[in-house]
């Protein structure tokens, strides 16, 4: 290279760049990426524009001995690009990818691609391109050059438009980095094969190419791992550190050259390598982007360009087959990731602007075309052919997106994202509402026993403070920080400890007490709302005031905890006829014998005229494998509470029952009733209300319809009256 | 109140990803990252001004929240020594909240602002709150005990709103962005389809250990929900920020009633 063609080449560069920037402020105007200017100017300096309109002025800015330097600028500047491509592509985004995106992104490849490759092999074969080009690499490269996505491109696309973090953005920007890695695969492979000159040179190429993938993976992708980890603590980015990943960005890009697959596929690799946690690809990306998008990148646009000559196009037939890729193209593509999108349950809108942004080829579409054109599989008219496609797929994509996902679409879709509906189920939720101090003990064993030995359960303890209590409370709390709240949950939390549960504690003031405990629970996704009791000052039956109150506005099961003396749950009884209250105590009782390996004594009252369908219901709430553990007795009586209370004085630990009349418990605000059993069972009393319309544990098709019936008599209707 | 986790809930807010406002502000993505930890300076009024350029919020709001207000004013007092004189004024009739409310109602009135847009009121939070609204003495072990509490009162007055998936929601922002900014206040804040903007605020009589940015224990929550993206949302948060660092955790910390908590609030905010 003389000192002339340095000149030129400066010269060269200087116009290159200005026009791309000259251009792409048009291209801002109308609201098109960068690329599509670069691209445009390419074609504008080229013999399309410059040659056409005034050919001396192209000869002298691109004299033919000058396309040589330019080229190879334009390669070390794809290297570079190719690169910092990889170091954009994290594998997160490859992992853990919902089902919709493996579908679309597989859709998007494989229907344009056999749209291409039929359209290569039955037409343009024939039509545009020489029969000393092979058969079947022809056919291979176009359909490659067809199922192109321009992840770059998108990305910025994406970026530009706020879209990145929304539900469209990810699946988006996740199908096109599948995209990328596949495409850029069978690019390989076809490269291999075009520039094999036999089958065995190719399968040696591909074997090479596997074992420089296998190096990369297991070697290198290590070492770059240690590398990156130095530069997250220590140093930062050294001189040091960037020279050695150049001379191994170099290093790997020449191996997969020499191996016989494009230098471009290693840097790429090399890129997608380098670990994307603790800054080091960040720092890369911004000291090389600069160098790599704003010099060297629109030097190979223009390269293409120069060799893009819509000149050839000079016949109809021609615009016409043009016309036809286009489409062919945008059908494949477009049609193949919205199609796919709809199915895995997308709407329209949303799955129409994947199929848009799929749709977008951009520059690596002239990446790929470039090398077709260098290997010789497509001839120049093609070239120009696949350049505009390129052009128009990516030009049409912002103003498609507008249309398809107009902003206020996007804002619609961020406020939908945030109720994503109910998160997965956790752990069995109990939220115990202490209001006095003395229930603590009993709740905490009760407790115990509902989350088993391995704690299997979420344990809250909520104690809300009346509003004109609350300055005594911190009075309190002055003068003994360690007290939670006024000491109401120091005995449950003692206890809690001594029996090794993990309960957190939660108190604050409130005025409507029964509002509170309901919304806390339904913020905590509380399975069961315990309520402790201890007895008033004057006499009052438990179901009144706050605890009704509760019961009418909780969403899930409610509980009161008479305690007379808890500390185990070995032996428990469960009044049953039915009720939904009725199998929400089974349910309960169910959870102590699986957790607690309590044994359960399913007291089943029937009338004396008729026999109940209690014992089939209290079968398939207990399987056989639990059968040991429960036992189940049938009596017939006149009043299920006189039977109840009988078997209650026979030793049990705790009786867990179901609200209902037949049992003498009715939630009012006014108890009228005696409430018998929990005035003279001796033993712990578990009260169960289960709302209407809630589903119940281990519920069957067939207590649902059982359900339906027995509502009528437990519903405690005119309770406010 | 910490303006680089101000500035980063903002960020994360408006959608823009830490390179993108670098980018856009003409800094490396590292400094801006510094800021956002704290590490390095707070950033320039000018950089600040070009920040609430990007965000959209009104810059004399960043620079209020980033206490770049006295060194502007000093310049100024400096170019104009009797200037000095009024403020002196101002200072020796002990002038409360909605007294000064009043002088910059006639300073809006008498000398409109050139930049209309720039620089518009701040949409205050007391009229977001009611008192069913206001939680006070809260005592709890985690911080997402906080933020149940919080969803279940927000949920209640939002038609339809099931407490739990809103506190899913606000979970969820949090995991994307800690909302504390600093002096003991965290904004945890969620998008509800087509809701009217409300908030709930919840005191802690027990001071929560978390992770704040500036090490300041926990105890205040003021939590948002918005059915809008956008400026008026960013402002609210930004506003919230300000207060935080107007110390209003220290004003509310001995208040045990909604209504005291109400009325120290729209004392403080009267001039925003």
């Amino acid at each position: 290279m003389n000192p002339h063609m340095l000149a030129q080449l400066l010269v060269q560069l200087i116009v290159i760049i200005a026009v791309s920037r000259l251009i792409g402020r048009g291209a801002r105007w109308l609201g098109q990426p960068l690329v599509i200017a670069e691209v445009v100017a390419g074609i504008a300096l080229g013999p399309s524009l410059l040659g056409w309109l005034a050919p001396g002025a192209m000869h002298w800015l691109f004299p033919p001995e000058s396309m040589p330097f330019l080229k190879m600028l334009a390669e070390v500047g794809l290297v570079l690009f190719m690169f910092l491509i990889g170091l954009e592509l994290d594998p997160k985004l490859l992992k853990g990818r919902g089902h919709a995106s493996v579908a679309i992104s597989h859709s998007s490849i494989i229907v344009p691609f056999a749209l291409g490759a039929v359209a290569g092999a039955l037409w343009l074969y024939k039509s545009l391109s020489s029969p000393d080009v092979p058969f079947s690499s022809f056919v291979l490269f176009m359909g490659v050059s067809m199922s192109i996505t321009a992840f770059p491109v998108l990305a910025r696309i994406l970026t530009e438009r706020g879209l990145m973090q929304s539900k469209l953005g990810a699946i988006a920007i996740a199908c096109a980095a599948v995209d990328d890695v596949t495409a850029w695969c069978i690019l390989a492979f076809v490269v291999s094969l075009v520039r094999a000159s036999d089958l065995a040179h190719a399968g040696l190429t591909t074997l090479f190419a596997l074992l420089y993938i296998g190096f990369m993976l297991l070697l290198v992708k290590p070492f770059l791992a240690r590398l990156g980890a130095r530069v997250a603590n220590r140093e930062g980015l050294t001189q040091n550190v960037v020279a050695i990943t150049m001379v191994l960005l170099l290093a790997s890009a020449w191996t997969t050259e020499y191996i016989g697959i494009h230098s471009l596929f290693g840097a790429f690799m090399f890129g997608a390598v380098i670990p994307k946690e603790g800054g080091l690809a960040a720092a890369l990306a911004e000291k090389l982007e600069d160098v790599a998008v704003v010099l060297l990148l629109p030097v190979f646009f223009a390269f293409s360009g120069l060799r893009t000559q819509v000149g050839l196009l000079d016949t109809p037939e021609a615009w016409l087959t043009c016309g036809v890729i286009i489409v062919l193209a945008c059908l494949g593509k477009f049609g193949g990731s919205a199609v796919a999108a709809r199915l895995t349950g997308l709407r329209w809108r949303e799955a129409g602007a994947i199929g848009v942004l799929m749709n977008t080829r951009g520059l690596m579409e002239l990446i790929v075309l470039n090398l077709g054109l260098d290997l010789g599989v497509i001839s120049p008219t093609l070239f120009t052919m696949m350049v505009i496609m390129a052009l128009v797929t990516t030009f049409m994509t912002t103003p498609l997106l507008r249309v398809l996902y107009s902003p206020e679409e996007l804002a619609r879709e961020q406020l939908a994202r945030t109720p994503e509906g109910p998160p997965p189920p956790s752990a069995y939720t109990v939220l115990l509402c202490v209001s006095h101090g003395q229930a603590g003990p009993g709740m905490a064993v009760l407790s115990r026993a509902l989350a088993g030995e391995r704690n299997e359960a979420n344990l809250y303890a909520l104690h809300l403070l009346s509003p004109d209590r609350a300055l005594k409370a911190r009075a309190d709390e002055a003068l003994d920080p360690s007290a939670a709240s006024g000491g109401a949950l120091t005995p449950l939390v003692g206890r809690a400890e001594k029996l090794g549960l993990s309960v957190r504690t939660l108190s604050f003031v409130s005025s409507e007490p029964a509002r509170d405990i309901c919304r806390t629970a339904q913020a905590k996704r509380a399975d069961l709302v315990l309520l402790g009791w201890h007895k008033p000052l004057f006499s009052q039956t438990v179901l009144g005031g706050t605890v009704h109150e509760v019961m009418q506005e909780a969403g899930g099961t409610v509980a009161v905890l008479v305690d007379r003396g808890l500390t185990q749950v070995r032996r428990v009884l469960v009044p049953f006829v039915g009720s939904r209250h009725d199998r929400a105590a089974l349910g309960l009782a169910r959870r102590l014998v699986k957790q607690a390996g309590a044994e359960v004594t399913v007291l089943h009252v029937t009338s004396p005229e008729g026999a109940g369908a209690g014992r089939a219901q209290v079968e398939e709430l207990f399987p056989a494998e639990e059968g040991a553990a429960v036992k189940l007795k049938v009596v017939r009586h006149m009043s299920p509470e006189e039977a109840a209370l009988e078997e209650a004085k026979a030793g049990y630990d705790l009786v867990v029952v179901g609200l209902g009349a037949e049992w003498g418990l009715e939630d009012r605000l006014f108890g009228v009733q005696r409430e018998r059993i929990v005035r003279d069972a001796p033993a712990s009393l578990l009260l169960v209300r289960h709302p209407e319309g809630a589903t119940v544990l281990a519920q069957t098709p067939e207590q649902a319809r059982t359900q339906g019936a027995s509502s009528e008599t437990t519903q405690p209707a005119g309770a406010r009256s | 109140m910490h303006l680089g986790a101000t500035l980063r809930l903002l960020r994360v807010d408006a959608g823009l990803s830490l390179r993108d406002l670098a980018r856009r502000i003409g800094v490396s993505s590292a400094y801006l990252s510094r800021v956002e930890n704290g590490v390095d300076a707070p950033p320039t009024q000018e950089r600040l001004t070009a920040i609430a350029r990007e965000l959209d919020v009104p810059p004399g709001l960043l620079m209020d929240v980033a206490n770049r207000v006295s060194p502007y004013v000093a310049g100024y007092l400096e170019d104009v020594p009797a200037a000095g004189t009024l403020m002196l004024d101002i200072a020796r009739r002990k002038l409360n909240g909605s007294q000064l409310a009043r002088v910059r109602a006639f300073l809006d009135a008498e000398f409109p602002l050139r930049e209309v847009r720039g620089d518009e009121p701040v949409p205050p939070l007391a009229p977001l709150l009611s008192a069913e609204r206001v939680v006070v003495q809260l005592s709890c072990g985690d911080y997402e005990d906080a933020l149940d509490v919080a969803a279940g009162r927000l949920a209640a007055a939002l038609p339809g709103m099931d407490a739990a998936v809103l506190a899913q929601g606000l979970r969820q922002r949090e995991g994307e962005t800690p909302s504390q900014v600093g002096n003991g206040v965290a904004v945890p804040h969620a998008f509800v389809a087509g809701a009217a903007p409300v908030a709930a605020l919840v005191t802690l009589a027990r001071p929560l250990k978390v992770d704040a940015p500036d090490g300041q224990p926990l105890r205040l929550v003021v939590a948002l929900v918005d059915g809008h993206v956008g400026r008026a949302r960013l402002m609210r948060l930004a506003h919230v920020a300000r207060l935080a660092g107007r110390g209003l955790a220290d004003r509310l910390q001995g208040a045990e009633e909604p209504q005291r908590v109400l009325e120290t609030l729209e004392e403080l905010e009267a001039l925003r």
